[in-house]
This record gives structure tokens, sequence and C-alpha cells, in this order.
């Protein structure tokens, strides 16, 4: 029987092998590909705007990931994933702005609040289902914006005006975009890596049938909180960029909205995906540029859009786009 | 032989419903108990109490000599006892495979599939509970006896000692009842303490060597199939008053 040194020798040697295969396999070549495109990007264009739009589509995906880590693989649906966010990005802006922290430390310090944030979040909903955790998580949202905004609280907390005039990352926005790409490319590593690992198979457990899952020896408690805790600290991460991009914050950031985006995004790409929440953040920030006139009403087209994927498709568009995608790749490789 | 699991003036109340009234009994380590009763008797809700999915109102629950009272589901598995639902569950979206996994990674069950690899582990499981070959499909595929096989599957992953079987053979068709009948047949032979209700009362009198009877929530009475069979409490329970004249 292999025992765990020569199994460990085994995966460490077997891994340049393994890597072949993944890339001419479907899956692992459009990751390649998809990386490629976005590191070489900058060197097609450094017009700020599309530049920008890219950094912007970027840091959803990492909020989108992380909320699906949550409600598609560990099955609980927060509507409140701005909290993270706003938290982070006001925990960020105050150390950038007040105490002048290296922009490094201070999203450090923003992740760890949503650290925090998530241990709380996630052991008062502990008891809570389906739509409560939705309306609870919202109302929690709803409570954040009203209370960074209260004029008494002004001096703490900043109030309507939030903190503005906060320090660059860098002058030049290609440094930013390829910062915020490497944050993008270490969180999908990781929270796919999660759902791959043993862990992975408990949060879905508890997704498919919780009682079920405690009957089969899990601590459900104990896993909720730890799904909470990373949701949060990636949430937290995109909120920290998030300020630092926008060069500000306010309590809109808190706003039910946010939350709503991290919703579409994470279900137009195809829920418990992970990589899905990357492709439907940028569906959504492309969409909302193209048709950008229509802003008003474009939350009203989103949520049409969704409900259409949702009524018609299993998996978001992911996985029928990937399925034409994948005969394509075929072909192409002569098989 | 040694008491495993002990039950003392075990009570449950649900606002004015008595579900569990006072009930005692003892089961001892590696026997085949059964327990019987017409719907509504409290027999699930029994398994509920011992196993920590409800609190008691009053009296005790001692596994092992230790008490377990109030304890929670899942630190309960991870002492020794598992059990299988009356409706069954399965996790959905998950491969046959992994669904056995799921309870080999818990504490209890990791001690026992480290050393194979939780995999190779599951994989036995599900071969000696003969659903190796579906390994890697969804529990929708399976038919309501290999559900059943399933449940049972997840239940050994934890490395029971106590195995509680609720309705095990409810809703399913004569073969299936062979089936899931030699299995637990086998389960008991390696040892494991086994505990099930029944409403097939021929299988489960068939099988069983002792049996508890319950009604409206209280302990009848106890004894080989027989001798519970011709009691005349019952009787009535099963075929209303006036059955006696059948004992």
């Amino acid at each position: 029987m292999p025992n765990k040194t020569q199994r460990f020798r085994e995966k460490v040697l077997g891994f340049p092998n393994y890597f072949k295969h993944w890339i001419r396999d479907f899956k692992g070549g459009l990751t390649i590909l998809s990386i490629l495109g976005l590191l070489s990007f900058p060197l097609v264009t450094t017009n700020s705007y599309f530049l920008g739009l890219f950094i912007l589509a970027m840091i959803y995906s990492i909020f989108a990931a992380s909320w699906d880590l949550l409600a598609g693989f560990t099955g609980k649906v927060s509507f409140g994933h701005a909290i993270f966010l706003g938290i982070s990005g006001y925990i960020t802006a105050e150390l950038l702005k007040y105490y002048n922290f290296h922009w490094l430390s201070a999203l450090f310090f923003g992740v760890l609040a949503s650290v925090l944030i998530g241990l709380g979040l996630g052991y008062m909903t502990l008891r809570l289902k389906g739509p409560y955790l939705a309306l609870g998580t919202l109302v929690i949202g709803i409570i954040c914006q009203k209370v960074f905004a209260l004029n008494p609280l002004k001096p703490i907390l900043h109030g309507d005006e939030g903190i503005s005039g906060l320090p660059a990352l860098s002058s030049s926005t290609v440094v930013i975009y390829y910062v915020v790409l490497i944050f993008m490319i270490i969180t999908f590593i990781v929270l796919i890596r999660i759902t791959k690992l043993n862990i992975g198979t408990l949060f879905k457990s508890i997704r498919d049938d919780e009682i079920g899952s405690e009957a089969a020896g899990i601590n459900i408690t104990k896993y909720k909180i730890i799904a909470f805790m990373i949701s949060g600290s990636f949430a937290g991460l995109a909120g920290g960029l998030f300020t630092m991009f926008n060069r500000s914050i306010s309590p809109l950031i808190f706003q039910p909205l946010y939350s709503f985006y991290a919703i579409i995004m994470a279900a137009l790409g195809g829920l418990a995906t992970i990589s899905g929440s990357a492709l439907g953040a940028f569906l959504f920030v492309f969409l909302t540029a193209i048709f950008v006139d229509f802003a008003e009403i474009s939350l009203l087209i989103f949520s049409i859009i969704l409900i259409i994927i949702i009524r018609f498709t299993s998996g978001g568009v992911l996985k029928p786009a990937l399925e034409r995608l994948k005969d394509l790749w075929d072909i192409l490789l002569g098989r | 032989m040694g008491t495993i699991l002990e039950v003392k003036n075990l009570t449950k109340k649900f606002g004015g419903l008595t579900a569990v009234n006072d009930v005692s009994f003892e089961i001892h380590r590696g026997e085949f108990l059964g327990l019987i009763g017409p719907n509504g008797a409290g027999k699930t809700t029994l398994f509920n109490l011992i196993f920590g999915s409800e609190k008691p109102s009053s009296g005790t629950v001692r596994f092992d000599g230790r008490d377990i009272t109030g304890m929670k589901p899942y630190e309960i598995v991870n002492l020794g006892i598992a059990r299988t639902f009356q409706l069954v569950r399965s996790f959905r979206f998950l491969t046959l495979l992994d669904n056995i996994s799921v309870s080999c990674l818990s504490p209890r069950g990791k001690k026992v599939a480290k050393q194979y690899g939780i995999d190779e582990s599951a994989s036995s499981i599900l071969a000696a509970v003969g659903l190796v070959d579906k390994a890697s499909l969804p529990p929708v595929i399976l038919p309501h006896g290999d559900l059943r096989k399933l449940q049972i599957g997840k239940a050994l992953g934890t490395n029971p000692q106590l195995l509680l079987l609720d309705e095990p053979f409810s809703g399913l068709s004569h073969e299936e009842q062979e089936g899931i009948t030699d299995l637990i047949i086998r389960l008991h032979d390696d040892g494991v303490t086994v505990f099930m209700t029944g409403h097939v009362l021929r299988e489960l009198m068939n099988l069983v060597p002792r049996v508890i009877a319950m009604h409206q929530g209280k302990y009848i009475t106890e004894g080989s199939p027989q001798e519970v069979a011709n009691n005349k409490i019952v009787l009535e329970a099963y075929l209303g008053k006036g059955s006696e004249q059948l004992a």
C-alpha cells in the first residue's frame, strides 16, 4: 500500500505530464488562452478607459467568484455580499488616507477585517436558511449603508461623503492593471483549488443536504463559518481593490445593488463553477459599457437576461458556450 | 456482552403532544434489535432523540456508558452511532463516490479512511453495498432500493459501532428488500450492533431475534418476535380493539 511520502512523490513527479495533458485538454487550454489574453491586453492599448473597464471586470470577477464559493458550493445564498466590499473598502481607505499605510498593508488589513466580518456573519446566519438567509444578509447590508451615512457618526465613519482623495496605487493605469490581474489569478487559483480539495466536497455536502451532512459526522457549523470567512476574505480583497481603483469610498458601496451584481455575474457565468464568475463579470461589465445610455434600466435588463438564462439553461452562459467551444477546440486539434 | 446503548425514561413533548413517553430499554453490544409500532408510535422520534436530532424533554441516553443526552448529531456520530433516514436523502449533486467520501471525511471516519486513502475507502464501501460500478454517477439515477443501500454506505463511512436503521424496507420491492436484508445481515456479522425500525413486519420479524414494541409513544413490551406478535396490546395497536381474541 503506497504510503504518504510515496504518493506525494508520485504527485510531484507526475505534475509536468499532468500539466501537458491539462493544456491540451479544453478547459486548461481555454484558461491559458484567457490568461495570456489578459496579460497581453495592455500591449494592445494603453487607453485608460479600456484598461479601466478590464480592471473593473477583474475586480468584479474576484467579488463574484467569492460569492460563488459561498452560494454555489456551500449553498449559502447571501444577498449582502456588498458588506464585505464596504467594510474592507472603508478600512483600506481609512488606513491609506489618514494613517499613510502602504497600499499592500492597507489592503491586508481590509482583508483581515473581512475575514472577521465573515466569522461574525457566518455565526449570525447559522440557523437561517434559504429566503431567510437572503433576507437577513440583505437587511444587514442596508443597515450598514444607513449606519455609515449617519451624521452623528461622521467623525468615525465619515457620513454621506465617505472618504475621497485616496492616493493612487500608481500613476500608471497599466501598473494598476497588472496588480489587479495578479490578485485575480491568485484568487481563482486558490478558490478553484479549494473546491477540488476535500473541504470542497464537504461544502457541497452542506449545500446538498445539511442534515445528511451532519449525519455523516461533519461539523456543519464549523464549515459554514469557514466558508463565510474564505468567501468574505476574497470579497474583501475585491472591496479593497475597488476602493483603491476608485480612489474613494462612500456608504453607497453597501447598497443592495452591489450585492446583486455579485449574484448576477456569478449566475451569468454559471453557478458552482468559480471560473464562470470571471466570464459573467466580464460579460456584465462589457454589456453595461456598451449600453451605457440605458444605464438607468440596466439592472432591469440584466434581471430579465438572468431570468431567461435561468429558465432556458441549466448552468449559466458558461456551460452551453463551452460546449460549442469545446467542439471547435477538438476540431482545431484535429480530433 | 455488555450494554452498548441504554435509554432511560426518555420523554419528548411537542407542546401538548407527547411523542415519546417515558421509554426505557437497553441494547446489548453486537445485538440485532428491532423496533415496531404503528405509524405515529414515536419510533422516528425515538431515533431522533438517541441521535441528537431532537433534545429530550427528560430522560437520558447512554452510549457505551457515556451520557450522550442532548449532544449534537455530529458529536454522536463521531462517538460511533450512525443512522439512516426514513425518507431517503443523498447529496444530489455529488457522485456516489463523493457521497460516501463525505462520511469518510468525518473525524471518526477519517481515522480509518486515511490509512488507505479517502477515495479508496469510499470505493470499498461502495463495493460492499454493491454500487461500485456506478461510482462516478449522481444519486439521481438510482432506483429506490439502491438509494437505501447508498444511505447505509454513507453510514458505514463513519465506522459505526451502532447502526440505527429507520424503516430500511419501506417502499422497496421484494427483491430490493432481500438485497438490503443480505447487506444488513453481513454488517451485523461483522460486529455492528443494528437497531432497526420496521413497518414491513414480516421481513423484520424473520430477521431479528429480539423486538421492542411501541405504541402512542409508550414502550409496550419486548421479546422474541413471536412473543411480541402475540401480545394483547400490540395486537390492539395494529388491528384495533377486540383483536386480542386473535392471539
